[in-house]
């Protein structure tokens, strides 16, 4: 286990391009206006069309790659800090580690003739308070499990999950933070399958807790904020949905309930398919993956057609709130979390986390993590934001995406593909990743 | 009671100033639930159903009914926007027909069994296939198990008065079921007659305190899981499950009462009384009867009178609660005639007749009784029950009471016109 050190981390939705951070930087640690001496450098503020800007940062990588390339020792980790330090008297200025940073974490301060690089200022950055747009924060990475811890789990222990099924993180962690003044729907599906909903007279839950239709989960919400608003009490609706219901039979309930903009927060727990009834297909499972109603035989190999992008449509309902998220990605999926919280006082959230089934995937329990991160490095799985203002945009960018193989062949439900249906995968998933980016230019309507 | 007791019981009392006004059934239904004053209303039209909403709508829009109204995308979502009101708190109402009656069933069969008190108007309509969109009674009837009380309306005010009354009998503890109001789809849908409107303190004081939603509640106050997975084969599965349908059944049990005892009070403080469960008409001395449903009776009753001025020993039984099925009422009715015809504006499948003439049968086992008796069919798709018609079915009782065999197929009244 490693530990977790603090870093600055960087939200490109943010950044004006206003180089206050670069001024800053410079200030504290040459004592000079010169940005170019700035160890915080924002690219894209010389007229790039997208009005998109990029940070050039060291990170204090967990396992930074300047470190094992520096032949002169250096640099180092901070084992206590996290900091990687530059030693003057050690550097031989070969340069090799700018070469060896893929964050552009290292430069060369052509002024000194040495590399220079961020040291987090003892821990208190000057960049960080200089943003006055909140695009820098200085995090610890396991605050927000500590956070969580804090509150009070408002599941039963023991909910009856597949081994290895990431679902039940998923539900503690959403609960914890939506918190007790809360109505939680959990329509057919693992959510109630796990317990959540309780048998035979049981609750699963310290929350009030109902097991909708398949098909009405938005519906019966939309029914019981509506009578708190009247009463004038502040109740968070909540649904905990399977892609199953929320895709194909409850859609239009779904798809009724955010054109009326109803104020709650709707999450799809997407494990591509119907998981808990056995594992058959849903409109949501991928093209080619194996499942019991799209079996791989003589004449069929797998699901033959595309999955639905769900939250692409419900970006087209002009929600409040739209994105989608992935367990591999909890800080990622935090912020969303508590982004469609706010949003769901005034309209319809949409949360879409893309959940691998251990069972219906078929890949070993102890992978569920991984299966989820490498659908995220393929871009298999992209991580979006949208907003009626601000538009979508990505919040982990994959420019350089693995081959989507690297994904395929983590799972049982994909081994029996041909070159062609890889093919085809591999094509789709450019074509999604193009589709979607052309949206974070037209998407917004401000 | 016959209809000259509940005319004398209601002079009996001193009507409070109303207003009169001329309204459509529809426009009655939605002015009745305007009366009752309900938190929330979900809608989607449907013919002949929609100028209900439209008058919902615009009593809201007039600030003359202070509910949430919630335009869904169907039936089915409509439904169920209800469903959660209610387990929040709220007192509900929609109405529908059909198709839509259809297209609600999955939560329309789930809503008796969470025991909740919705009010819902069925202006009835045919069922398709073939098409059609006109009045009848298969929709309602296809629905009859599901759970729901049933009653229908033979005129435009008794869907006023039914309908205000209805949220009483749903509400009630002994019942907590939900309740159709039955209004005939075209005939009273559209057909504007008279309407005395209730004042609305006295309304108020009839339905008194709000008391809803006490059984089952989704309260962040008093968290608790409603309706969890029930049954299976091991364990307390099995019982808990017959607790819950037998409570459902002895909810439809008690509404016999409820429904009495409502209908006593509203006759009491409004000044104007229906028969509640059955309604005898002229049967105190008749020697044969028949049988009618809904806005038929209007015109069966014109055919009574007709056939008392010829001669005719015949009286009139008007069936007003369908589910629960007013079994001692109708038995106590049956026991006075010695033939009998059935009139529904329904089929049957099963049975090759009209579903509310298999009920009777029923309930002529249960007196130990044999009595002939036929089933008509009439008044499908809109078609008109007339005058004419129900001396048919007067005259082809008459002959069961002569020594006539009864067909074993069912009279279908509109075939040959
Ligand atoms: S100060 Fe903030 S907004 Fe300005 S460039 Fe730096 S990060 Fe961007």
């Amino acid at each position: 286990m490693g530990r977790a050190y603090s870093t600055i981390a960087f939200d490109p939705a943010k950044c004006d391009g206003c180089g206050d951070c670069m001024t800053a930087c410079a200030q504290a640690k040459t004592g000079t206006d010169d940005i170019a001496r700035s160890r915080i450098q924002i690219y894209g503020r010389d007229g790039a069309a997208d009005k998109t800007f990029e940070l050039a940062l060291c990170r204090q990588c967990a396992d930074p790659k300047c470190v094992t390339v520096c032949p002169a020792g250096a640099l180092s980790k901070d084992g206590t800090s996290g900091v990687i330090g530059w030693d003057a008297s050690k550097c031989v200025d070969c340069l090799l580690c700018t070469v060896g940073c893929s964050y552009a974490g290292i430069a060369l301060d052509e002024t000194t003739g040495h590399v220079s690089k961020c040291d987090t200022c003892d821990g208190n950055p000057a960049c960080v308070p200089a943003c006055s747009k909140g695009a820098l924060k200085y995090i610890t990475t396991a605050n927000i499990y500590n956070e969580v811890g804090d509150w009070e789990d408002l599941f039963a222990p023991g909910l009856a999950g597949c081994q290895g099924c990431n679902t039940e993180l998923l539900m503690r962690h959403t609960l914890r933070r939506v918190g007790p003044d809360t109505v939680l729907a959990t329509p057919p599906g693992c959510v109630p399958g796990m317990g959540s909903v309780g048998f035979n007279g049981t609750t699963g839950t310290k929350v009030p807790v109902f097991h909708p239709l398949l098909t009405n989960t938005a519906a019966m919400l939309a029914g019981i904020k509506r009578q708190y608003k009247r009463v004038g009490r502040d109740v968070q609706a909540l649904a905990i949905a399977g892609d199953g219901g929320a895709s194909d039979v409850g859609f239009q309930s779904l798809s009724g309930a955010a054109e009326r903009g109803e104020q709650m927060l709707f999450m799809v727990v997407d494990n591509e398919g119907y998981m808990n009834t056995g594992m058959q297909r849903s409109s949501c499972t991928p093209y080619g993956a194996w499942t019991s109603t799209t079996p791989v035989g003589e004449t069929q190999r797998g699901k033959t057609q595309d999955a639905k992008n769900l939250p692409l449509i419900m970006v087209n309902h002009r929600c409040a709130y739209v994105a989608t998220a992935s367990t591999a990605y909890m800080e990622d999926l935090y912020d969303k979390l508590d982004k469609a919280i706010a949003a769901s006082k005034t309209g319809f959230a949409y949360l879409h986390v893309y959940s691998p089934c251990t069972t219906g995937w078929r890949f070993p329990s102890n992978l569920n993590m991984e299966v989820a991160r490498k659908a995220v490095e393929t871009n298999f799985v992209m991580l979006w934001e949208y907003t009626p203002q601000d538009g979508l945009h990505f919040t982990k960018p994959v420019d350089d995406p693995l081959p989507v193989t690297d994904y395929l062949k983590a799972m049982g439900r994909f081994r029996h593909l041909s070159p062609e249906q890889v093919e085809h995968i591999q094509k789709k998933v450019v074509e999604n990743q193009k589709f979607v980016e052309r949206m974070t230019e037209h998407a917004h309507v401000g | 009671m016959t209809t000259a007791t509940l005319e004398k019981a209601a002079a009996a009392e001193a009507p409070r100033k109303q207003k009169v006004i001329l309204a459509e059934g529809n426009e009655a239904a939605a002015l009745g639930v305007a009366l009752a004053r309900p938190d929330m209303v979900s809608v989607y039209p449907i013919t002949p159903q929609s100028s209900l909403v439209e008058h919902l709508a615009k009593l809201i829009a007039d600030g003359r009914m202070d509910a949430d109204i919630v335009d869904a995308e169907g039936e089915h979502s409509v439904l169920s926007v209800l469903q959660g009101g209610a387990l929040a708190g709220a007192r509900t109402y929609t109405a529908t027909c059909g198709p839509g009656l259809a297209f609600m069933f999955e939560p329309y069969f789930r809503t008796p069994g969470m025991r909740l008190p919705i009010v819902l108007t069925i202006v009835t309509r045919d069922g398709i296939t073939p098409q059609s969109v006109w009045g009848g009674h298969q929709d309602a009837m296809t629905v009859r198990e599901a759970g729901w009380i049933q009653v229908y309306c033979e005129s435009v005010q008794e869907v006023l008065d039914t309908t205000v009354m209805a949220f009483k009998i749903a509400e009630h503890h002994d019942v907590m079921l939900p309740v159709n109001v039955c209004l005939d789809g075209n005939y009273l849908s559209y057909g504007a007659s008279r309407v005395e409107m209730p004042d609305q303190a006295d309304v108020d004081e009839f339905m008194g305190e709000k008391d809803v939603n006490w059984h089952v509640a989704l309260d962040p106050l008093r968290p608790m899981a409603v309706d969890p997975l029930t049954g299976g084969t091991t364990g307390k599965g099995p019982q808990t499950f017959v607790r819950y349908r037998k409570g459902q059944c002895s909810g439809m049990q008690n509404a016999l009462r409820v429904i009495e005892e409502v209908h006593a009070d509203w006759a009491k403080r409004i000044g104007r009384s229906f028969a509640p469960l059955v309604e005898e008409y002229r049967l105190d001395d008749a020697d044969f009867a028949i049988m009618t449903l809904g806005s038929m009776t209007g015109a069966a009753k014109d055919a009574i009178d007709e056939a008392r001025d010829a001669g005719k020993k015949v009286g009139l039984i008007k069936i007003k609660t369908f589910s629960p099925f007013p079994v001692e009422a109708l038995m106590k009715a049956l026991a006075k005639v010695k033939a009998l015809g059935v009139i529904d504006r329904s089929v049957g499948f099963r049975w090759n007749c009209g579903p509310m003439y298999q009920e009777t049968l029923g309930a002529l086992y249960r007196l130990g009784r044999f009595i002939p008796s036929m089933s008509f069919i009439g008044g499908l798709a809109g078609a008109d029950i007339t005058v004419p018609h129900v001396h048919r079915v007067i005259n082809e009782t008459e002959a069961l009471l002569n020594g006539a065999a009864a067909p074993t197929e069912p009279v279908w009244l509109n075939e040959k016109e």
